[in-house]
């Protein structure tokens, strides 16, 4: 059903253009505006993740949480940023003028670009490239450069310590995050998340069943990458008062704390398309006639849950025994599992 | 020496990459350390080389206070002095000039006494799971703690009307007596916390990352622990037998059975062990005090003014949550003491974290303070 | 032991380093011990097996103006033993100096910085004498009882 919603738009589009007189750049005008689109969507959704996380943590330690604002206080994060936005923009005097400004765009921006080739729904999707996989893997590891600028060019020891610590965290888990889903690429032979989505659709099963191990190593990792809870040592407020982002304040600081969502709904979305069947619906539910949309974002809720859940659940993880645990324990658990399922895969032939 | 910490940065450390130490303040407004403690930490990248306390912030001059007034006026002082446990701080200043003086509280007003100063260690204690918990960050059992401490501190309000600073146990006995519903809502309390415990163990006890943190980290050998002064829960988990309530028993703990809780391993996981067994300790204590409670008076008769013998001097101990509490009074034949000294726990036991985190990372440094349970109030005075 | 035993043991053994031995009408044992006998005095009591003094709980100091003089008060425990001793050593309060019983037991680091900053008396052989509760700059010692503090007086103009 989302695909028709999509070409009806589609069609509607068409016709706006030949009224404004802009048929000839219409291709292009489509890709602005679903971009534009897509980015409308993922800042009301993360402010709805905002409020989630308040909620979620506040039952998980017998509270209420925010529940003044608006309904169900849903209108909390709205306030938030209004706030945050009208704050003074303090920073020090010593810092380096050009890293400073542009660390939180890019942490911002890099976040969001891996948004676009996440397929919502049959052939719904901003940008349906061919390296899809590949694209966001590259796309997620800008972040480390927004946070060492960050760190390096707020002139604070603080800060700085923070950004080398983020900064090696995030590339010891980018490579269990890649291992992870090799399996699944080896398996399918295509880096198309549509096709991945497609394969699972034939085959009858989603991935999580026979690769729950690359699961749980994709959730970890991602976990890693968005610097949360068991793995924010960058942040911890109980350490360094505030890590990388302890110069920033009003819009800049609201950027870093949205990009950082921004990144757990980018891993949520990649690992709900590749291990948890995208916009397929539980396999004995499939007649409840419920849009593929629905059923992708109810997967991603559920792994964003899950994310919230880690973080108020287990303590925090020591800056040395976090990358123990990345290089010692995740990397040979995912080469283990490349190994088999390369086995399985020459054993039953599937795949390319 | 404190110039040359604070400012100096010297170069060429002991690494082969020729890195240079660096001198961090974890300054006195800091979201962990306690209260307004300022540590001044040396570092050679995440390695801790040297922590240096830097104490005098919360300085109150309570000593010299209670120089210049009466024993009775001082009780309300010793809320202060440990405001997380202010039972046990009125209890051993009560003690101390009851026997600097002579006199003896009646039988009911020590089982009373005995049911609060237990009751305030459990409150204390879970305060002190929630800061330790989120010092290691998991935010979680903080909220679990307090929701626990508000119905203690509603048992305490109902009969002092005070949640934080009592001035219950006064010079005597104590200052009121408890109402007819203090004994049945206790008993449902303690009921109802009971298999609490076992919920907060479940979420840290055994919690892999928790263990990370902890095992290991912060070893206290029992040579180094009784030679630095460190005392209470802190040594009791290096297997050191010290309780105060067992060896130099006060009040009527040498009726009650309760066992004094060790582990031999002296590292902050040891600690927890401690401090999580000694709140079952305490809720068996409470019904053992709650059953024994007998009507009578619950003050004994005092002078009009309270004077001390001249030329008298007492130094008297009691287990409060932290360690040991003395109380040294010197008499001198009036209303006044001429000395008060608070010999408090935490100031004994914050003076082994520099021992304790040399060679260690940043982040052990929140572990072990946080496992040693120091209250700034305390060390400062 | 009980505390009389411990007086009577403590006379018999020590009687050349101390000034008096008493039992104090609180029942504790009070012992005066001689200023140069102070350390080899606290060596024996924390070393002896009789003894047995593991535990300085308390380290502090009294002072009485009227007959010239600070008295450093140590409380000691013993674990094992679970018996109690008070150790007081009297220094001139002109020239306020005193040993320092830092290498018998390391918890007196911190109990003689206290001292110091509070009453004056420098510990000879103290690895770090400095101020603990007041400013490093702080030139006066609060609990003595001449002890007068200017405080912030508002001078109307």
């Amino acid at each position: 059903m989302g695909d028709q919603i999509v070409q009806w738009v589609a069609g509607l589009l068409q016709q706006a253009y030949a009224l404004l007189g802009l048929s000839s750049i219409a291709g292009i005008l489509d890709r602005v505006v679903c971009a534009v689109a897509m980015f409308g969507f993922v800042s009301v959704f993360v402010m709805f993740l905002v409020w989630m996380e308040r909620k979620v943590s506040a039952h998980m330690q017998s509270r209420i949480g925010p529940n003044r604002v608006g309904p169900f206080g849903l209108l909390q994060t709205l306030a938030d940023a209004v706030k945050l936005t009208t704050k003074e923009d303090v920073h020090p005097v010593k810092r380096d003028k050009i890293p400073y400004f542009i660390a939180p765009i890019l942490a911002f921006v890099a976040t969001f670009m891996g948004m676009v080739v996440v397929p919502f729904d049959n052939k719904v999707v901003v940008a349906d490239l061919n390296i899809g996989v590949l694209y966001i893997i590259a796309i997620t590891s800008f972040t480390v450069i927004a946070i060492l600028s960050a760190g390096w060019s707020s002139n604070n020891k603080y800060s700085l310590l923070g950004g080398f610590r983020s900064a090696a965290q995030i590339v010891s888990y980018e490579v269990p995050l890649v291992l992870s889903i090799v399996p699944i690429i080896m398996i399918t032979g295509k880096l198309n998340f549509s096709s991945i989505v497609q394969y699972q659709q034939q085959a009858g099963y989603w991935f999580v069943v026979p690769q729950f191990v690359a699961f749980f190593t994709f959730i970890a990792s991602a976990t890693a990458e968005a610097n949360r809870a068991p793995f924010d040592i960058p942040e911890a407020e109980s350490e360094l008062t505030g890590g990388f982002h302890t110069e920033y304040s009003g819009v800049k600081f609201a950027m870093f704390f949205l990009g950082e969502y921004v990144a757990v709904v980018v891993s949520s979305a990649v690992a709900a398309t590749i291990f948890l069947g995208g916009w397929l619906p539980l396999p004995f539910l499939g007649f409840l006639h419920i849009p593929g949309f629905v059923w992708f974002m109810a997967k991603v809720l559920f792994i964003i849950y899950l994310i919230m859940a880690f973080r108020w659940t287990f303590p925090r993880l020591r800056v040395d025994q976090l990358m123990d645990f990345g290089w010692k324990v995740l990397i040979p658990i995912t080469i283990l599992n490349i190994l088999i399922t390369g086995f399985v895969v020459l054993l039953l032939g599937k795949g390319a | 020496m404190t110039d040359l910490l604070l400012s100096q940065i010297k170069p060429g450390g002991e690494s082969p990459f020729g890195t240079d130490e660096y001198v961090v303040n974890m300054g006195p407004q800091h979201p962990a350390t306690h209260g307004v403690l300022r540590l001044v930490v040396k570092l050679d990248g995440e390695t801790v080389k040297e922590t240096m306390p830097v104490l005098g912030y919360l300085h109150r001059s309570i000593e010299k206070i209670c120089e210049n007034r009466t024993y009775p006026q001082c009780i309300t002082y010793t809320d202060r002095v440990d405001y997380v446990s202010a039972m046990s701080v009125n209890l051993a200043f009560a003690l101390a000039t009851e026997r600097l003086i002579g006199l003896e509280a009646p039988p009911r007003a020590q089982w009373l006494r005995m049911i609060f100063v237990e009751l305030q260690r459990l409150a204390s204690h879970l305060l002190w799971m929630g800061a330790f918990a989120g010092d290691i960050g998991a935010l979680t059992p903080f909220l679990y703690g307090l929701r626990e401490r508000e119905r203690i501190l509603d048992l305490f309000e109902m009969t002092c009307g005070q949640r934080l600073t009592y001035n219950y146990i006064r010079i005597g006995g104590v200052m009121i007596d408890i109402l007819p519903e203090f004994v049945p809502k206790c008993k449902a309390f303690l009921d109802y916390f009971e298999p609490r415990i076992a919920e907060y163990e479940e979420l840290l006890t055994y919690n892999p990352i928790f263990l990370e943190r902890t095992k290991g980290v912060g070893v206290i050998t029992p040579e180094v622990g009784i030679n630095s002064g460190v005392c209470g829960p802190s040594l009791r988990g290096s297997g050191v037998s010290c309780d105060v309530r067992k060896q130099q028993s006060y009040l009527f703990y040498d009726q009650v059975k309760f066992n004094e809780c060790l582990q031999n391993d002296g590292d902050c996981w040891a600690r927890y062990r401690v401090r999580m067994d000694e709140l079952r300790e305490s809720i068996s204590i409470i019904r053992q005090c709650l059953d024994r409670l007998e009507p009578g008076p619950i003050e004994a008769k005092l002078p009009p003014i309270l004077k001390a013998p001249p030329a008298s001097e007492i130094y008297s101990r009691i287990e409060s949550s932290r360690g040991e509490m003395g109380i040294y009074l010197v008499g001198d034949g009036t209303p006044k003491p001429y000395k008060a000294k608070y010999r408090c726990a935490s100031f004994s036991n914050t003076f082994v974290l520099d021992q304790l985190t040399r060679g260690w990372k940043v982040a052990d440094i929140m572990a072990v303070l946080g496992s040693l349970d120091m209250i700034v109030p305390e060390v400062d005075r | 032991m009980t505390n009389e035993e411990l007086k009577s043991k403590i006379e018999a053994d020590f009687k050349d380093k101390i000034h008096s031995v008493i039992l104090s009408g609180q029942k504790e044992v009070l012992l005066t011990v001689k200023s140069e006998a102070y350390i080899p005095l606290c060596m024996d009591l924390k070393n002896r097996p009789d003894y047995d003094f593991q535990h300085l709980s308390c380290l502090t100091a009294v002072d009485y103006p009227k007959e010239n003089k600070i008295t450093v008060v140590c409380h000691l425990w013993s674990y094992n033993k679970c018996h109690q001793l008070t150790v007081k050593l009297d220094v001139d309060r002109n020239n306020p100096k005193a040993p320092t019983v830092e290498t018998v037991w390391k918890a007196a680091n911190w109990f003689e910085r206290e001292v110091f900053d509070l009453y004056g008396i420098v510990f000879e052989g103290h690895p770090d004498l400095r101020r603990i509760m007041m400013p490093e700059d702080y030139t006066k010692f609060p609990l003595r009882k001449d002890f007068t503090d200017d405080g912030f007086i508002i001078k109307p103009n």
